[in-house]
């Protein structure tokens, strides 16, 4: 883990200083400023661009040795405190929308299997079509225009209370439900073929017990592993939401951080997003190892 | 590392995502008594004179003497200058009564409002005048782009109600510079760090203006209360909601639904959604004077443009009126000069260049560029006449605009190269003459005329090395700085006119728009009235009627 984390944070810091971009000429031109000489130069300094690329890398890596994160160069903040306050918001939003998207498409995509090209399936297959389709920035105006304004169920922006998450939760669960009912049913329909299937109905075993004991374990595989990757996705993938629905989460914060070339920030959530990434993964494999013991077999035999 | 457990695997699934679903709601019961505080405010909120309004970014922290992340408009309606800049140009009182500039144009003695306090009870005086002052010049590189400021020699107090500031040389726009928003305004000496400087940060926001931050939470909200000691004509309403709503269709939602009761600013909402606001009849729109301009540098130091009858056929190939009116719906106004005639000096009855595809056509065969049969683009000597744009990619109203002209060089026979690019890359495109034109905005009022000036004789912004085709280039040049340093109203404004007329006749610019600030608001808001200054605002002086 810590040799992915070291490589993405190096990948990252040289990226950053390869654009062509002087992030010195960014704050200054951000701030409506002409730059001229002397501002530029008192700029640079102030944001330890002057130094040399390796002595830069050094000093970063030996402040993140003490968890210290560096400062913007826009907010004047501390990186560490700037992401801490709002990486609430957006862990929040990105485990309620999985939440739901988790809640939905289960029993979507076991009615699904067991009701092949029946209407459930129909609508299922409709859902997966329009999840898959409908851009999330538009899901989210008719939501706020139909639930918000029209209907006036839900407030419009913030991040205060549970309220506040239920429409940018849904907007960010609608495309995973789509993903995850549709796998889950391709992968109940490939194991209801399988001949374990067969046997358990012939020990004369209920439906639910086949499906919920057996067959939904294998079956639910896919969705596991797409769940651990999307973490990431999720984490990475709040930015629209967040700036529809004024959430003050980390996505806005690092796409402003983007447009003023804010390295400190950048490296901060490139940093932040691996480890959710492998984190993501992680668990993914863990709950995989859990499903199946072959998998616990084969990796207690390496080990 | 697992422990081996058959079978019961969906109750761990089911206890997964009860867990799941649990920790949820936990951390949302958190947050929950912030939100009844939160909503408890805002009923008592309504029964005073509240305006609430939204802002794309957080307000920041107040810092009159610094830059980003402090939002112009916050320290705009926060802290006050000694001048203020008024409709058309005209300096008026502020927190210094009056000024005198001694003869050789080099000492400004100001006359210092008297009774005025700060927020927490302390006088304004000389003295907080002065250590104000002193934190501004111990950072003076960081504010050198301010030409005043460059120019300080010494500052001095004279007595409790006299301040005087003693310029190296001549500087005429130097009053008009101490109306600027940053960093020429005044903190209370309380609200100073321990060490006096304010670079870093400041204790506390302590204001001589009209509103006194009550409330505040990063983010998400600002909130002003009216500051009822006010020196000057106190607001009419007595608080002000500052909403952070980065989106611009999530903030016109917010007022259709009543959230928020005014939109103002520039380009806060897009140039559609503006329209249909006006056109739907609930709201009230109204749009300022011009308050800077948007225009096309024309690079005459290299390429086709070199060459003044190309330049000129430039201003006759392009539909200004269909232009402007197609893709911002008349919010901007038509420019014919690169300065709007409403600013100081600015009003020299230059001829517009009218639209005339013949007059164009015939320029550029007079240039030498001709349409060989059956083509559809001019050729000189073998080669076609191609011309590169380069402009902000992801602007919402240069994009359409770039794409029209574009249509409108091509019934000429020029074909133009349009090159979209991101802020930094565009700018770095611009600095180094990188373009045969290239989309640019002024920096309006208050900055501008003298502002437009040293960015185009100052090399190394661009401006100045897209004038190096120009024969008088020299000459013109001298005259920008000179005017700058002239103390007598009827020469400066000789030097202006000649300015003015050489750039106009020697076509380095295409003036295309005037910007407007925009304003969106029920009919229970009353009497708003745009500042004549770019980057204030209205709070101050209008009412709620409900």
């Amino acid at each position: 883990m810590v040799p992915v984390l070291l490589g993405a944070s190096f990948v990252c810091f040289l990226l950053l200083r390869l654009t062509p971009v002087d992030p010195a000429k960014a704050y200054l031109s951000v701030s409506n400023i002409i730059p001229t000489e002397e501002t530029l130069r008192v700029v640079r300094e102030q944001l330890g661009l002057d130094r040399p690329f390796w002595s830069q890398y050094v000093h970063w890596l030996w402040q993140l040795c003490q968890l210290d994160f560096g400062v913007s160069f826009f907010t004047k903040l501390p990186v560490a405190s700037e992401l801490a306050a709002r990486l609430p918001v957006t862990a929040m939003l990105a485990f309620s929308s999985l939440a739901i998207a988790l809640i939905v498409s289960i029993p979507l995509g076991i009615a699904a299997a067991l009701r092949k090209n029946r209407a459930m399936d129909h609508i299922s297959r409709v859902l997966a079509f329009l999840g898959a389709s409908v851009p999330q920035f538009w899901l989210a105006y008719l939501l706020i225009y139909f639930m918000a304004v029209k209907m006036d169920w839900f407030p419009l922006q913030g991040a205060d209370t549970w309220i506040h998450y239920v429409l940018p939760s849904i907007t960010l669960a609608f495309a995973l439900i789509a993903t995850y009912s549709r796998l889950l049913r391709r992968g109940l329909l490939e194991c209801l073929e399988q001949p374990f299937v067969l046997y358990a109905n012939a020990r004369g075993l209920r439906s639910f017990t086949v499906i919920g004991r057996h067959v939904l374990r294998h079956a639910i595989r896919p969705v596991v592993t797409a769940a651990g990757m999307n973490l990431g996705k999720l984490f990475a993938g709040t930015v629209i939401v967040e700036q529809i629905f004024a959430m003050p989460g980390m996505g806005g914060f690092f796409l402003e951080a983007v447009f003023h070339r804010d390295y400190p920030v950048i490296q901060g959530y490139v940093l932040i997003m691996a480890f959710v990434f492998i984190l993501g993964s992680l668990t993914a494999d863990m709950i995989q190892a859990y499903l199946d013991p072959r998998l616990r077999q084969s990796m207690g035999k390496e080990g | 590392m697992v422990r081996k457990r058959n079978g019961r695997i969906t109750s761990i699934i089911l206890i997964l995502l009860i867990s799941i679903v649990m920790a949820g709601c936990q951390s949302n019961n958190n947050t929950s008594p912030e939100a009844t505080k939160e909503s408890a405010t805002q009923e008592k909120a309504n029964t005073e004179k509240t305006l609430t309004i939204s802002w794309p970014k957080d307000i920041g922290p107040l810092n009159p003497h610094q830059y980003t992340p402090n939002e112009f408009f916050a320290q705009g309606m926060y802290y006050e200058p000694l001048i203020g800049y008024g409709e058309g140009g005209k300096l008026v009182p502020k927190l210094a009564e009056s000024w005198d500039i001694s003869e050789d144009g080099k000492v400004y003695t100001f006359h210092l409002r008297k009774n005025v306090k700060f927020t927490d009870g302390s006088d304004f005086d000389a003295n907080v005048v002065q250590k104000n002052f002193d934190t501004i010049l111990a950072n003076k590189d960081m504010h050198s782009w301010l030409g005043v400021i460059s120019q300080i020699e010494k500052t001095k107090v004279i007595d409790a109600n006299t301040f005087a500031v003693t310029l190296k040389n001549r500087y005429y726009p130097a009053l008009q510079e101490f109306a600027v928003v940053r960093p020429l305004r005044f903190l209370g000496a309380a609200g100073f760090p321990d060490d006096g400087n304010t670079a870093e940060s400041i204790k506390s926001p302590i204001t001589t203006g009209p509103w006194v931050l009550s409330e505040y939470q990063k983010d998400k909200v600002a909130v002003f209360t009216r500051n009822d000691n006010y020196w000057g004509t106190k607001p009419k309403i007595n608080k002000l909601i500052v909403k952070v709503i980065p989106d611009g269709e999530a903030r016109v939602l917010a007022l259709e639904k009543g959230d928020i009761d005014l939109i103002y600013g520039e380009g806060v909402i897009s140039l559609d959604s503006f329209v249909a606001l006006r056109d739907s009849g609930k709201f009230e729109t109204s749009i300022s004077d011009a308050v800077a301009s948007r225009a096309l540098i024309v690079n005459t130091a290299k390429g086709p443009f070199a060459d003044l009858n190309v330049r000129l056929a430039l201003q006759h190939a392009v539909n200004k009126t269909a232009l402007v009116d197609g893709v911002t719906n008349g919010v901007e106004k038509v420019a014919d000069t690169i300065i709007s005639s409403n600013f100081p000096y600015a009003n020299v009855g230059l001829k517009p260049y009218d639209y005339n595809v013949e007059t164009a056509k015939s320029l550029l065969d007079a240039a030498g560029w001709k349409l060989p049969e059956g083509k559809d683009v001019r050729e000189k000597d073998g080669k076609k006449l191609e011309i590169e744009m380069v402009y902000m990619g992801p602007d919402q109203v240069e994009q359409p605009m770039a794409a029209a002209i574009q249509s409108d060089l091509k019934q000429v026979g020029i074909n133009l190269k349009l090159t979209g690019l991101e802020r930094e890359l565009r700018n770095k495109r611009m600095e180094t003459a990188d373009f045969d034109l290239l989309f640019w905005g002024t920096y309006g009022a208050p900055y501008d005329p003298h502002n437009f000036v040293s960015t185009n004789y100052e090399p190394g912004y661009g401006i100045f090395e897209s004038q190096q085709g120009l024969s008088m280039k020299d000459e013109l040049h001298q005259q920008m700085k000179d005017v700058l340093l002239t103390t007598d109203e009827t020469e400066r404004q000789k030097l202006y006119t000649s300015i003015f007329t050489t750039l106009h006749e020697q076509a380095v610019y295409l003036p295309i728009s005037y910007l407007t600030n925009i304003a969106v608001y029920p009919n229970y808001v009353k009497d708003l009235k745009f500042p004549a200054h770019r980057d204030e605002t209205p709070f101050d002086t209008l009412d709620i009627q409900k």
